[in-house]
């Protein structure tokens, strides 16, 4: 994705806030959905309390069966249909709506049974007024003895004890004492109009009885249903909490192990995404700070490291260029200052090996002259000894002009092979001895005898070896010893080639600066200042090592050391 | 003792000794050579010689040396020079030191051999030959 800093930073922070956001919306629809559940709890309750109350008034006026009490049963039913019709639609939908019916038609036919019953409890009233008065008839007929002899005023009394404790007790044995009575009484008189009036009123009563009993069953079935349902409503609302409070503590749970894992994580990956490219073009600076030119930052991210990546790799491309170019100078001012260099030995030499030719040169013009002259005086064997002697110095000569063309650089190879110190040495002393005989510089040797291999190019190391000894004769003025002492080390890894005069000396505070370019203690004219700086460098190329140690007044030496030639190089 | 002049000859390059040798017995002189400078001094310790050719460049005991101590063991001695390094200063410091003549090399045998004859009339003592 190409994103910019900015806008992963944004992104970064919105979505721990859109987490947020989220987690808060939903604590806050669950408190609210908590609370309208605990307001069901509520009404459910308050529900189950009205209904108690309508059972403890239905108990009590089942028990006292008065007006009074019926009143009492009557509010409490009112109160608890007020309280149903004040429970709003949704929270009846919520809670079921089937119970609400049922517990609405219920209350209905509850509040009309207690009705049905007032009325029947008076009829009962009436009913046992009924008994009582035609039992007193019945005694009173008994009494005044106009009845059939069966029929005694005993009997009559057991009857009315039996009457007596069905109407106290209306169980079934009383109710079956009674009614054994009674068919024993039409027995004895079936034609007795009190007799018959009595059993009557009995009749009747035990049938109200049986209707107010039916109906008290009724009521309390009902009474039990409505308990129950309210019961059931509120178990259930109470239930639906619960198990809402469960779930809401499972997700809290789940929500905060998520955040715990991932939050972390997602900050994390934020912190990276937006770190990633920065820290990797700082790595890229620091690898190219440690001298890795080639490195480019790497163009990944279209944000704003892609502008500083860009700007960097192009300000590089421009280093770079400027660099090699400039490596490229420094490269070909190097060569100019090997030439120059070479070119001020090249002069130095040539005066002295100009005088060198000379003897060659007059040797073969003296032979010649004296053969001209003398043509005729000379035997055949003299004048072969003198055309030797001809042919022999024409060799000097013609040597002594190539050792100072190899020098200047005729032989062009610059390659890096195979060479024999010990040779390279004695053409290099060859070159400068006229200098040493003009300067009237006595040279002392101690050279090793047999040949000493490192890897090197001739040319190169002749001007590392005839700078150090034209620089030795320069600081001689006139006279001194030059001593050249060369051989390999103990371990047979190095070769040492150490250059000594009795020259000047060198002051400490020269010493330091010795090898560096343009630097020099001759004179002006004396040199080009350019000699040790280039001796070094070759030395360099040559995986050696240049010393110089000096005393003022007493000499200088140039120890030059290199690798000895490997097989495996 | 011959009479004839006595001509010493000092030269590292032994060809010009033998060239000269010949070339100056043949106008008359009794020759020795020598390629050493001290070797020449020594010789000149012991005998006298009318005339000394000396090289300039030769090692340790050069011409110069060759001069000082011939022009000191016997002013009347006649030095001839010859260099291959033909400085001004040196010809000039020769000069000073008492030196016949100061020749370069390479040098014609013609110029070599009328100097010589100049310094043996001015020995006074002409070569015979």
């Amino acid at each position: 994705m190409n994103l910019k800093i900015w806008h992963k930073m944004i992104i970064g922070i919105s979505i721990p806030a859109l987490i947020t956001l989220i987690g808060g919306f939903f604590t806050y629809a669950y408190i609210n959905d908590v609370k309208l559940r605990h307001g069901f709890v509520e009404i459910a309750d308050d529900l189950r309390e009205r209904v108690l109350e309508v059972r403890r008034n239905e108990k009590n006026f089942l028990l006292h069966k008065t007006d009074e009490y019926y009143r009492y049963s009557k509010d409490a039913t009112d109160t608890l249909n007020k309280s149903l019709n004040n429970i709003s639609p949704e929270i009846v939908a919520q809670a079921g709506n089937d119970e609400f019916l049922l517990l609405r038609d219920s209350l209905r036919t509850y509040s009309d049974l207690i009705h049905a019953l007032l009325k029947n409890y008076r009829q009962e009233d009436l009913s046992v007024e009924k008994v009582r008065e035609e039992g007193r008839k019945l005694e009173a007929f008994v009494k005044a003895e106009n009845h059939d002899r069966e029929l005694s005023p005993n009997f009559v009394l057991d009857l009315r004890r039996l009457e007596k404790n069905y109407m106290l007790f209306r169980d079934k044995t009383s109710f079956d004492r009674l009614n054994d009575a009674l068919a024993g009484f039409n027995n004895l008189a079936p034609f007795c109009l009190y007799c018959v009036q009595y059993t009557t009123a009995i009749n009747n009563l035990i049938s109200v009885y049986n209707k107010i009993t039916g109906m008290e069953n009724d009521l309390q079935g009902i009474g039990n249903t409505l308990e129950e349902t309210t019961d059931r409503i509120a178990r259930s609302e109470r239930q639906k909490v619960n198990a809402f409070f469960s779930s809401t503590q499972r997700l809290l749970l789940i929500a905060l192990i998520l955040l715990c894992t991932f939050g972390p994580l997602l900050v994390y990956q934020t912190a990276s995404y937006i770190v990633t490219p920065i820290k990797r073009l700082a790595d890229i600076t620091r690898k190219i700070s440690q001298g890795d030119m080639t490195l480019r930052a790497p163009i990944k991210e279209h944000d704003e490291t892609y502008t500083l990546a860009v700007s960097f790799n192009r300000m590089l491309d421009h280093l770079q260029l400027t660099r090699s170019s400039l490596e490229k100078s420094l490269e070909l001012l190097h060569e100019k200052h090997v030439e120059v260099e070479k070119r001020a030995s090249l002069g130095f030499l040539v005066s002295g090996v100009a005088h060198e030719l000379n003897n060659p040169l007059n040797n073969i013009s003296l032979t010649a002259e004296t053969m001209k002259e003398d043509l005729n005086e000379l035997s055949a064997e003299e004048l072969k000894e003198h055309i030797q002697d001809i042919i022999s110095q024409s060799e000097r000569a013609k040597h002594i002009i190539e050792d100072l063309l190899d020098f200047a650089g005729a032989r062009k190879s610059t390659a890096m092979e195979k060479t024999d110190i010990i040779n390279v040495l004695a053409e290099s002393i060859n070159l400068v001895a006229n200098q040493l005989k003009v300067s009237h510089i006595h040279l002392k040797k101690d050279i090793h005898k047999t040949p000493v291999f490192i890897r090197g190019n001739q040319s190169k190391l002749e001007e590392i070896f005839v700078n150090i000894m034209v620089n030795a004769i320069h600081a001689m003025k006139g006279s001194g010893d030059l001593s050249i002492c060369a051989g390999p080390d103990g371990q047979g890894k190095f070769i040492t080639v150490e250059i000594s005069d009795t020259g000047c000396g060198i002051p400490g505070k020269d010493l330091k600066n010795i090898f560096e370019p343009f630097y020099t203690t001759k004179q002006s004219g004396g040199g080009t200042g350019l000699g040790l700086a280039v001796t070094h460098s070759l030395v360099e190329k040559h995986s050696g090592d240049i010393n110089v140690r000096s005393k003022v007044g007493e000499g200088t030496t140039f120890t030059v050391r290199f690798p000895l030639y490997e097989e495996t190089d | 003792m011959s009479d004839k002049p006595r001509l010493m000859i000092v030269d590292d390059e032994p060809i010009v000794g033998k060239r000269l040798k010949r070339l100056f017995e043949k106008e008359g002189f009794a020759v020795e050579t020598f390629t050493r400078g001290s070797a020449a001094i020594d010789e000149l310790k012991k005998k006298h010689f009318d005339i000394v050719i000396t090289d300039l460049m030769m090692g340790v005991v050069d011409g110069m040396k060759v001069l000082e101590f011939a022009k000191a063991n016997c002013p009347d001695i006649r030095v001839i020079i010859i260099t291959g390094f033909g400085k001004k200063e040196t010809a000039a410091e020769a000069c000073h030191k008492g030196a016949f003549a100061f020749i370069i090399k390479p040098f014609k045998i013609d110029e070599l051999r009328e100097i010589v004859r100049r310094a043996c009339s001015a020995l006074r003592k002409p070569p015979t030959g």
